[in-house]
């Protein structure tokens, strides 16, 4: 058939589709990372602000209230509870650090009934001395404690937790007896300084990962989108091509006819008859706008046996359910080597469901060995295989069922 | 027209088609394809199904082209069959839903164009006394329906059809049933029986039912179970 003019300019609209593209499974792929991406610019964007407030928590308890409490040791009332309890904050900011930016969960219950502990203890044994100096370290580290500890919980767990705070800062006050107008406002200056820079951190931070997710999810639809859009339109292309050239083969033998250099009785004329209309059938019955990739490779299968001169028909019925690549293969390879094999005519049917897939080749039946290569690797029995001849046809017929 | 173009039909004489086609040269290979059988002679053709049918009110079966004039003619089957015409269908267009639709519509069987030099004559003898003829096309069409209101076929019923649309050799599918022929074609046609109670009423449905009971094909009770998609109004066989 190779001297077939018709089968040689066949060969360009051929290749695009055997090329093997799949845009159904590249939409797919896009969809499912739709939620993947917008969850893993959430995640950066959460490590970041992690990484900040771990950091700021411990230098300023390192570089800050450290130094001071050293510093003011000996007029502290009880100086060893200040010290320990900077020591026991210092150990949990450590371990909550650890584990947040490692992804583990804190058990923030214990952690936050510790802080507010050492909220009490420091503060009861600092002494009046040194109650508003930054000896009495709880004053402005705490807060990023809490921040800590609270990460990724609701933003009213954290100011729950800052009113504690305040609550206990005020009894200490009130119990000192410093009630001045200035303690008072120092005091309140003090609490309102060191909580709102934690408050707008952990609320920024909760705001800018819902907006980051907003963001990627809707910037990954559009992608899924465009993939469709572009499988869409390659599909179209290729069908439009192959419609050109199918057409093109159509004119030329009606036009032989018409001009009477064809002869109708002319068995050859006939067959190139047949071949035409069965193309223009299978270009009509194409309706889907992306293929499902079953179909694309059986009609890629159907397009290289049609380049070698075989009259096919293929029929579709129903639209297959998703299918791993391995199923895909059983149901097609069988199928493939007696089509590359055929040179008269063929029909190949797809009836699907969402529970069960049938793909079925018949052929004429000649004198010959078998050209099916035997029966196929049967995988895990969810494709079932069945060959038979009976001097009529050859009928190779794959099925999954779920 | 009245239900007695159902009675029409008498032994002996031969069975009385029209053709309607808005494309002279199918009308001719269609006369070609139905020449060959003696059983059969064309009495009208032409391109409006009124018309022709005024020129031969006597014809057994009319052979209709679903697409006439670039318009769907679905409604023009249904005012046809309801009037107990029985109109085969054959058109360009098989996808299943417009195959199911002309089923609906009351047409007794339906032929995708390419199945008529094989299956024309066998469809339209079939069709003038009321049994079911099922083309592969057709059977294609009801295995793949997933209509919620369709009928329920048996197992071998779906099987038969599934077997019968992928091979076209009833030969083929009793070998792999493991049943004769015969019941091959039973299962096929009652499959089909079950779709007379789809879709409107049709007078043609009705007598395909009336013959598949008289041949023992399907049992009155049988077909019961799908009463309740049917509204009272059907014409009793």
């Amino acid at each position: 058939m190779s001297a077939d003019p018709e089968a040689i300019r066949l060969t360009p609209a051929v290749i695009p589709v055997t090329g093997g593209y799949d845009g159904r499974a590249a939409t797919t792929a896009v969809k499912v990372g739709v939620g993947q991406a917008a969850a893993a610019v959430a995640r950066v964007s959460d490590r970041g602000a992690r990484i900040v407030a771990v950091t700021i928590a411990l230098v300023w308890h390192l570089a800050i209230a450290l130094p001071a409490v050293l510093a003011a040791r000996t007029q502290l009332a009880v100086p060893q509870v200040v010290l320990g309890a900077w020591l026991l904050v210092a150990a949990v900011g450590l371990l909550a650090g650890v584990r947040l930016l490692r992804d583990a969960p804190l058990p923030t219950p214990p952690l936050v009934g510790l802080l507010l502990a050492v909220d009490v203890a420091v503060f009861a044994s600092v002494g009046r001395a040194q109650l508003f100096s930054p000896a009495n370290w709880v004053w402005g580290t705490l807060a990023w404690f809490f921040l800590v500890v609270l990460w990724g919980r609701p933003v009213r767990w954290l100011l729950a937790l800052l009113a504690a705070h305040a609550a206990t800062a005020l009894t200490a006050v009130t119990l000192y007896d410093a009630t001045g107008a200035a303690d008072l406002a120092r005091a309140a200056m003090a609490l309102y300084g060191t909580s709102s820079l934690p408050v707008a951190v952990f609320a920024g931070a909760l705001m800018l990962g819902l907006l980051l997710r907003d963001r990627a999810a809707s910037a990954a639809a559009s992608n899924v989108m465009l993939a469709e859009r572009e499988a869409a339109e390659r599909a179209r292309g290729e069908r439009r091509d192959r419609l050109a050239v199918v057409s093109d083969a159509a004119t030329e033998v009606l036009t032989e006819l018409a001009q009477g250099r064809a002869d109708p009785s002319d068995p050859d004329v006939q067959r190139r008859c047949v071949r035409a209309a069965a193309r223009l059938r299978r270009l009509i019955a194409e309706s889907d706008d992306v293929p499902h990739p079953l179909l694309h490779e059986l009609r890629a299968a159907a397009d290289l046996a049609e380049r070698d001169g075989l009259s096919i028909d293929l029929v579709t019925i129903g639209t297959p359910p998703p299918l791993s690549v391995q199923v895909r293969r059983q149901l097609v390879e069988p199928l493939t080597a007696t089509l590359a094999d055929e040179r008269d005519w063929a029909r190949l049917t797809i009836v699907a469901n969402p529970d069960e897939v049938v793909v079925s080749l018949v052929v004429p039946d000649r004198a010959g060995p078998d050209a099916t290569g035997g029966q196929p690797d049967q995988g895990d029995g969810q494709v079932e295989y069945l060959y038979e001849r009976d001097g009529e046809i050859r009928w190779t017929q794959t099925r999954w069922r779920r | 027209m009245d239900a007695d173009a159902l009675a029409s039909m008498t032994p002996g004489r031969p069975v009385g088609v029209a053709i309607v086609d808005d494309h002279p040269v199918v009308v001719d290979g269609v006369r070609a394809w139905l020449a060959t059988e003696p059983r059969l002679t064309v009495l009208a053709t032409g391109d409006d199904p009124d018309e022709v049918l005024r020129a031969a009110p006597e014809a057994d079966v009319v052979l209709l082209d679903l697409r006439l004039h670039g318009r769907l003619v679905l409604d023009k089957l249904a005012e046809l069959s309801a009037a107990g015409r029985r109109v085969v269908v054959y058109s360009e267009h098989s996808d299943p839903p417009t195959i199911l639709a002309a089923l609906d519509a009351g047409a007794v069987a339906f032929l995708a164009k390419h199945e008529g030099r094989e299956h024309c004559v066998a469809t339209v003898l079939d069709a003038a006394s009321d049994r079911p003829y099922v083309a592969p096309a057709l059977a294609g069409a009801m295995v793949g329906d997933s209509r919620p209101d369709r009928p329920m076929l048996s197992d071998k019923e779906r099987e038969a059809l599934l077997l019968w649309f992928q091979s076209m050799s009833k030969a083929s599918v009793a070998r792999r049933m493991r049943i004769s022929e015969h019941t091959v074609k039973q299962y096929v046609d009652r499959a089909r029986i079950k779709y007379s109670r789809v879709g409107r009423p049709a007078a043609t449905k009705a007598a395909l039912l009336a013959r598949a009971i008289e041949d023992g094909l399907v049992r009155p009770e049988e077909i019961g179970i799908y009463r309740s998609q049917a509204s009272a109004e059907w014409p009793t066989p």
